[in-house]
């Protein structure tokens, strides 16, 4: 029994892990259409941009983690304007070349300039627990657990009642209309696609305090979030916590009672499921 | 990409040596080319490094004492080296290129035991002997290829020294983990932990396989906690190991002791895990000894300072085979007094003289046998605890719960 609620837990931890990683894919597909391949190099950049603020500059990685989502905002919002832009509305097979190379490129240049090491964001507190009887709970998981839903419900209320965010969701339904009433897309655009950067490099850093950061840590995360943003679905970032979460106590129930190599098993068969039964996405509105 | 890369990080004696490899009529000096692809770039760069410097270190060491004296005469060694990507089948088409355009006269191996076991077909097809020190599983050795010679430990034996040393420990762990990847290496490594297990009395309560590049542990090490399991062998990838270790940390699972059999032994890997590495087991096949003889480096210990002066970074056993793969191609090829692949592969199974790395003998399989040596991390030195002889060290065992560290 304490076992099944430990690794409940621990799903359910790892599954608020996996919504900050998700939540900026599914913002720039669900406004942009793009589907970003590089998403997981934006992760693995943001694990670097804490690492060395923690190395060098000694700041926390959880308190530096709006630094880091300040520094990956510049890097988005430079990327969809001066490259982006361009594909925006080009046919989705462009835009997933453009941005498949530009994972590429991150990747190799990351290598270059941090080499292939393994780096962890590990400040002494990374590892505490805290004991609930024979139940542990891990305090870095619980405190990425907990900025996931921050996120999540800041990024919800974001889109529903500021200027910007109701322009980013008028941009996305009818761009024309959008334009009659002010909007510059180019500009909101490059916001839009700088936030979801910008929640990538914060999602990295958490990532570096739980688990490793090397440079090709990126493409397997891509497929985890893209996985995650399908089964919550792209209308609204509250799906992204639903999938995640999903994701995070299925991955951790197979682990333990069918073994660890079906965790991916389970995850992708789940993906194809929904998107026969309810293409989009569990929270998604029927089709 | 690649052409940036060899830029930066390749010496301008290999681009020399590259250029003057090319087939291009007559050369000043004999040459004998040795091929490789190693994985300079991709998830497993950071131990493909240790071949990359290691090969290029020996050759370099080979050519300033003479080069290798065949017959009469002296031929310069000469390197073409590809970079795999860490992609298997880029490897493959890399080897083949090497032996059927590059025409190169002998194969250095890449790392690991699936590239090994794909890249050994391409020398057996073509008769080239191919000598590697990257990977360690008895599947290699298994299919009666005769060009195929390795210089890492079997991978069954991996934990035999642990094992050894877990019966003679008090309180004596009475309950095994074993974890392992679903790869070449660490599976061999699985087959042959389970039969020493049960001969040294041991209860193998959790015997488990997880996939490669697995990140997400907390169910396995939920499962040790709660069966109160004493001893957790892993079988796996240094990605896979530093997870595991900092996630047990974060659920405070605290096992016994701990084994791995990667990652302890490699600077970076410790490194990484900081503090948090303090107790972890593992193995290797090599240390750098003054005991270990050698006929261009003088004895172990030289060739790790001289390795470090140069490259900047420790060498770990890796590297030690890696260098042991390029002497043992001099060896041979100098005992069969030509150049000749199948005479040198005949030579290579003969073949036997100490080494910075060890002894170096091949069994008619083409595998070397070594011991292996239980290291722990003990604070932050690395001590050897239980070597082919016995006891060397005291370890510090069991180990602590992690919250009174």
């Amino acid at each position: 029994m304490d076992l099944l609620a430990q690794v409940l837990i621990n799903g359910m931890l790892l599954g608020g892990l996996y919504a900050v990683m998700a939540l900026g894919l599914a913002l720039v597909w669900g406004v942009l259409n793009i589907v970003n391949l590089a998403h997981g190099a934006f992760i693995m950049l943001g694990g670097y941009v804490s690492w060395y603020l923690y190395t060098y500059a000694g700041i926390d990685p959880f308190l530096g983690l709006p630094l880091t989502a300040v520094v990956m905002f510049a890097v988005g919002y430079g990327v969809q304007r001066g490259l982006l832009n361009l594909i925006v509305r080009a046919p989705m097979f462009n835009t997933l070349l453009v941005t498949f190379g530009i994972d590429v490129v991150i990747t190799y240049l990351a290598q270059l300039a941090f080499s292939a090491d393994f780096r962890t964001i590990n400040p002494s507190s990374a590892g505490n627990s805290i004991a609930f009887g024979a139940v542990v709970l891990p305090v870095s998981r619980l405190f990425a657990f907990g900025i996931a839903i921050v996120l999540t419900v800041g990024m919800w209320l974001f889109l529903l009642r500021t200027r910007l965010g109701r322009a980013i969701r008028a941009t996305a339904q009818n761009l024309v209309a959008a334009r009659l009433y002010g909007v510059d897309p180019r500009h909101l655009y490059a916001m839009t696609f700088g936030i979801g950067v910008a929640l990538a490099g914060a999602a990295g850093g958490l990532y570096g305090t739980v688990s490793q950061i090397n440079p090709y840590i990126g493409a397997a995360l891509t497929a985890k979030c893209f996985a995650i943003s399908i089964i919550g679905g792209l209308d609204n970032p509250l799906g992204v916590i639903v999938g995640g979460l999903f994701l995070g106590v299925l991955e951790s129930l197979t682990a333990l009672y069918i073994g660890s190599t079906f965790s991916d098993v389970a995850s992708f068969g789940v993906l194809v499921l929904v998107l026969i039964v309810r293409p989009n996405g569990l929270l998604g509105k029927a089709a | 990409m690649n052409f940036v890369f060899k830029i930066s990080r390749l010496s301008a004696l290999l681009m020399f040596a590259a250029a003057v490899s090319m087939p291009s009529g007559e050369v000043l000096a004999k040459e004998i080319v040795l091929g490789a692809s190693v994985q300079l770039t991709g998830p497993v760069a950071n131990t493909g490094r240790y071949y990359r410097d290691a090969y290029q270190l020996a050759i370099d060491r080979v050519n300033a004492a003479g080069g290798v004296k065949i017959g009469n005469e002296s031929y310069k060694l000469a390197l073409k080296l590809y970079d795999n990507q860490s992609d298997v089948n880029l490897s493959v088409r890399q080897y083949t290129q090497l032996v059927s355009q590059d025409k190169v006269d002998f194969l250095l191996g890449p790392f690991a035991s699936n590239f090994a076991l794909a890249d050994s077909a391409v020398s057996e097809k073509y008769r080239i002997p191919m000598v590697q020190g990257g990977g360690a599983s008895d599947q290699i050795f298994s299919r009666g290829f005769k060009y195929i010679f390795g210089t890492l430990a079997p991978a069954s034996n991996y934990f035999g020294s642990t094992i050894e040393m877990l019966s003679g420990l008090d309180p004596a762990p009475k309950s095994v983990a074993l974890l392992y990847a679903d790869d070449a290496f660490d599976v061999s490594v699985a087959e042959g932990t389970r039969p020493k297990l049960k001969k040294a009395g041991l209860t193998l309560v959790l015997d488990e396989r997880y996939s490669t590049n697995a990140t997400d542990f907390s169910s396995l090490l939920a499962q040790i906690k709660s069966k109160n399991i004493d001893a957790v062998l892993v079988a796996g990838h240094e990605t896979e190991i530093l997870n595991f270790v900092r996630q047990a940390k974060s659920l405070a699972v605290a096992p016994k002791m701990y084994s791995f059999t990667v990652g302890v032994p490699s600077e970076d890997f410790r490194k990484a895990l900081g503090k948090d590495a303090d107790y972890a087991f593992g193995m290797t096949a090599w240390l750098p000894s003054t005991d270990l003889k050698d006929r261009w480096f003088g004895d172990a210990a030289q060739f790790a300072a001289v390795y470090k002066a140069k490259f900047g970074y420790d060498p770990d056993y890796h590297a030690a085979s890696g260098v042991a793969d390029v002497e043992a191609l001099v060896q041979a090829a100098e005992m069969a007094g030509s150049t000749d692949p199948a005479k040198v592969r005949d030579a290579l199974s003969k073949v036997k003289f100490d080494s910075l790395y060890g002894p170096i003998a091949f069994d008619e399989n083409g595998q070397i046998d070594l011991p292996q040596t239980v290291i722990q991390v003990q604070g932050d030195r690395l001590v050897a605890i239980y070597g082919g002889n016995g006891k060397i060290a005291g370890p510090k065992y069991p180990m602590p719960a992690w919250d009174v560290r």
